[in-house]
């Protein structure tokens, strides 16, 4: 009789034990990445591999969209819990209606660079007058450069522009324009010195842009209020952290089960970003974003600067 | 039908034409011969029918005759008047053939346009021999408005055009209802005057309306029987008892197959 | 009459469109309702028709060019055997890749002017004519060649009064089918690199989350490639004259 009950209450105990992690099962936290795998998204992934988010009780995924346009979309469709996104371009989300609220930084610097070859003779932006400048659309192009232009009393009327959509370096190898706008100075120029053709950068924000974060994560103004969101910032800024103080070890877990990763540009591309991740991503800079929005604003890219709380938030 | 000299056919003085020899003729189809050393003769200026069971190589015989078919055969064949077979027939198919994208005159006139010798006088005669079939006002219509008789007198008309000396005809109305039928071949009968016809027809009735010579084909390899000659002259009425009983004697031949 | 049926669809299609948007709630920026796309398409006129100019030019150009090049190579694997036989392969080949892969490649060769947005036209036109245009052309029926032998054809003259009219109504169907499909060669050229024309423009406004302007585009788009489906169709009713349709 005693081995009986003893027996029952054994695998009452296992049971039980099974249950209980069942009902601490883990939060899933879907995150959708605005373009390919690559070293803008270090943070992510090492926090990721080091078991960041599992600690906190996340289990979360990353999917790649099929097209970049989609990931704030997906979320405010509630498909998605986090998307990343672009500071600029979010404030023309927000103004077409787009329920998507800024809660952390990724990359807390821009990006966007004007490139010309290191060879050729534009030497300063004045020297663009009566060039072909070659972009890919993102909405926000010709603001950049009429803003970069005007500093040297130039306007868009002084240059040709050319949508060369994805071939930015090649447009330039071939000769078929003088200078491109839209890449990113970590990834644009180590192609460039990979080719054997290097190039020469000019910053945005250098010339009459606004300093802003080229990278943002963005969440549906209805979920703020979930504490998963917060524990996925802990987690990241835990990854940001891993990072600063472990750089070669960190390369090697982000590419860990992602081989076709490793390969030259990336390593360059990694070495490059590395100083431009937030290293406090849930931190917000009002004046900085207010200082953005009223930049659009006169622009005429938006209709309106609403209140900040709309559209970016520090999370408790 | 009118059989007077008005048609433009019939007017001035038309050369003899000439009849078609054929001398040990042999051909073969997928090894089968359809011919071994046929040796036939079309009278010239006379007009011959040839009648027979499905497949067992009339057509065959025209086409060989006309130059369409070359290959696999042996022999000679030739004009009596010495020179090549080859270009020098008009030939009229059981469909009518015309290009439904050409008006009637046009397609009268096809062999003209096709050579390259269209002129002024080709059309007007075209046109005039329209008027004479009756055919007339239609002559700017497209074949898709015309009936299935008519077509196949524009047909009869074109073929005509040629002005060759051998006609050669492949059940030419055989696609026709009982009393087009007869109509055209009175017509047929008019025009062609003194023109070599060899005509392959299944029609025992037909075949003694107009021909003026009757062969039966059977057999493979193919062989032709004794000439019948109906009594009078084409086109003959089909009522005509002597018709009648020839009729009876080309059907038992036919279906016989044996005595010639 | 033809255009009262074509309102009546239209409007019927508008109706659906919005009742769609009603019932579902779907966002603006997912899927705008007809209104806001009308709204978007009046403020935007005038940039609206510069670039759909621009798009068709490139597609009639594009048909024009690749209707003659289809045209002379059926032609030229009807006169000639061993033609047939290099040409084919190119021909399926041609069809078999998807364009937009090509598309960069074009880019590179004709620049970003509207040559290479034609030259995708072209590619995707060339298929469609080529192929029908040489079915028809084969399948002449054998008892007009066998007739036009025994008249002693001049061989020019079967060609072009025979084969070729023969051969226009499979022309004719595709043609029907290239013109359909020319519009998306002119797209997605322009998808690939381009300053001008509806697929650009469609580009801009959907990277600025303007999807009430980018339906706009795509709208006229619609309409535009109907417009020269229409076009096409009444020129070859014309054409292949011969041929009664169908009535009820």
């Amino acid at each position: 009789m005693k081995r009986i009950s003893l027996t029952l209450f054994f695998i009452l105990v296992v049971l039980w034990g099974g249950f209980s992690t069942e009902i601490h099962a883990a939060d899933n936290v879907t995150v959708v990445l605005d373009w390919f795998v690559n070293p803008d998204h270090g943070p992510l992934f090492v926090a990721l591999e080091k078991g960041f988010f599992n600690q906190r009780g996340l289990e979360v995924e990353f999917q790649v969209p099929s097209n970049p346009n989609d990931p704030p979309k997906l979320v405010s469709a509630k498909k998605a819990d986090i998307a990343v996104s672009y500071q600029p371009q979010h404030y023309l989300h927000v103004d077409q209606g787009l329920p998507v609220v800024r809660i952390a930084t990724l990359i807390a610097t821009p990006l966007n660079t004007l490139v010309v070859l290191a060879d050729s003779d534009i030497k300063s932006i004045a020297d663009l007058k009566g060039k072909t400048v070659g972009y890919s659309i993102g909405g926000f192009e010709t603001v950049i450069l009429k803003a970069m232009l005007h500093t040297q009393g130039l306007s868009l009327d002084d240059i040709k522009l050319v949508n060369v959509n994805f071939s930015l370096s090649p447009s330039l190898f071939s000769g078929a324009t003088d200078a491109v706008i839209g890449a990113f100075r970590n990834f644009e120029l180590n192609q460039m010195d990979i080719e054997g053709r290097p190039g020469r950068a000019f910053f945005v924000e250098e010339y009459g842009i606004p300093p802003y974060d080229e990278l943002i994560l963005v969440a549906h103004h209805d979920n703020l209020e979930n504490p998963k969101l917060r524990k996925f910032i802990d987690a990241m800024e835990a990854g940001v952290r891993f990072l600063v103080n472990h750089p070669e070890e960190s390369w090697t877990l982000f590419v860990r089960g992602r081989k076709d990763l490793d390969n030259k540009l990336n390593r360059l591309a990694w070495r490059d970003t590395l100083p431009r991740f937030a290293l406090r991503p849930g931190a917000l800079d009002h004046a900085r974003y207010e200082r953005f929005a009223k930049f659009l604003k006169t622009r005429g890219l938006i209709n309106k600067t609403p209140q900040i709380e709309n559209y970016a938030v520090e999370l408790k | 039908m009118n059989n007077s000299t008005n048609t433009v056919a019939g007017q001035g003085k038309r050369p003899s034409a000439p009849s078609v020899i054929l001398e040990n003729v042999s051909f073969s189809y997928s090894g089968e011969p359809i011919f071994r050393d046929l040796n036939f003769t079309v009278k010239g200026g006379q007009w011959t029918c040839l009648i027979g069971p499905s497949g067992c190589g009339k057509s065959t015989l025209l086409r060989l005759i006309s130059g369409t078919l070359r290959e696999n055969f042996s022999g000679k064949i030739h004009f009596s008047d010495g020179n090549s077979h080859n270009g020098r027939t008009a030939w009229m198919a059981q469909k009518d053939l015309l290009l439904p994208w050409l008006s009637v005159l046009d397609n009268v006139c096809l062999g003209s346009r096709l050579r390259g010798e269209m002129s002024h006088e080709k059309r007007r005669k075209a046109i005039s021999l329209l008027e004479d079939a009756g055919l007339g006002e239609y002559r700017d219509s497209l074949p898709s408005e015309l009936s299935g008789g008519m077509r196949q007198r524009v047909a009869l008309l074109r073929t005509l055009m040629e002005e060759r000396p051998v006609i050669l005809m492949d059940e030419p109305f055989s696609a026709l209802d009982a009393l087009t039928r007869l109509k055209l071949q009175d017509l047929a009968a008019s025009l062609v005057e003194g023109a070599t016809v060899l005509m392959v027809t299944h029609d025992p009735l037909e075949a003694l309306r107009l021909g003026h010579r009757i062969y039966v084909m059977t057999h493979r390899p193919a062989t032709l029987s004794k000439v019948l000659i109906p009594p009078g002259s084409p086109p003959r009425e089909p009522g005509d008892p002597a018709i009648v009983s020839l009729q009876a004697k080309l059907l038992h031949r036919l279906v016989g197959g044996g005595n010639p | 009459m033809r255009i009262i049926r074509l309102i009546f669809i239209a409007v019927g299609l508008v109706l659906v469109w919005q009742t769609i948007v009603l019932l579902t709630h779907v966002p603006p920026y997912i899927l705008p309702g007809p209104l806001n796309v009308a709204k978007a398409a009046l403020t935007h006129a005038g940039p609206l028709f510069d670039h759909a100019m621009t798009t068709l030019f490139e597609i009639i150009a594009g048909l024009l060019i690749g209707t003659l090049l289809g045209t002379l190579s059926a032609l030229s694997m009807i006169a000639s055997f061993s033609l047939k036989r290099w040409l084919l392969p190119v021909l399926v080949i041609s069809q078999a890749i998807p364009v937009f892969a090509l598309a960069p490649l074009l880019v590179l060769w004709f620049g970003y002017g509207l040559s290479s947005k034609i030259a995708m036209a072209v590619l995707i036109i060339f298929f469609p004519v080529t192929a029908a245009f040489y079915d028809g052309l084969r399948s002449t029926d054998p008892e007009w060649l066998e007739l036009a032998q025994v008249m002693n054809a001049k061989p020019l003259a079967v060609i072009r009064q025979i084969r070729i009219p023969s051969a226009l109504p499979a022309f004719a169907s595709g043609l029907r089918v290239a013109t359909a499909v020319a519009p998306i060669g002119a797209v997605v050229g322009e998808w690939v690199g381009s300053s001008k024309g509806l697929g650009f423009y469609m580009l801009h406004a959907n990277a600025r989350m303007q999807i009430d302007i980018m339906f706009a585009a795509l709208v006229v788009l619609g309409v535009l490639s109907l417009a020269i489906y229409f076009s096409v169709d009444w020129a070859m009713i014309k054409i292949v004259y011969w041929q009664k349709e169908e009535t009820e």
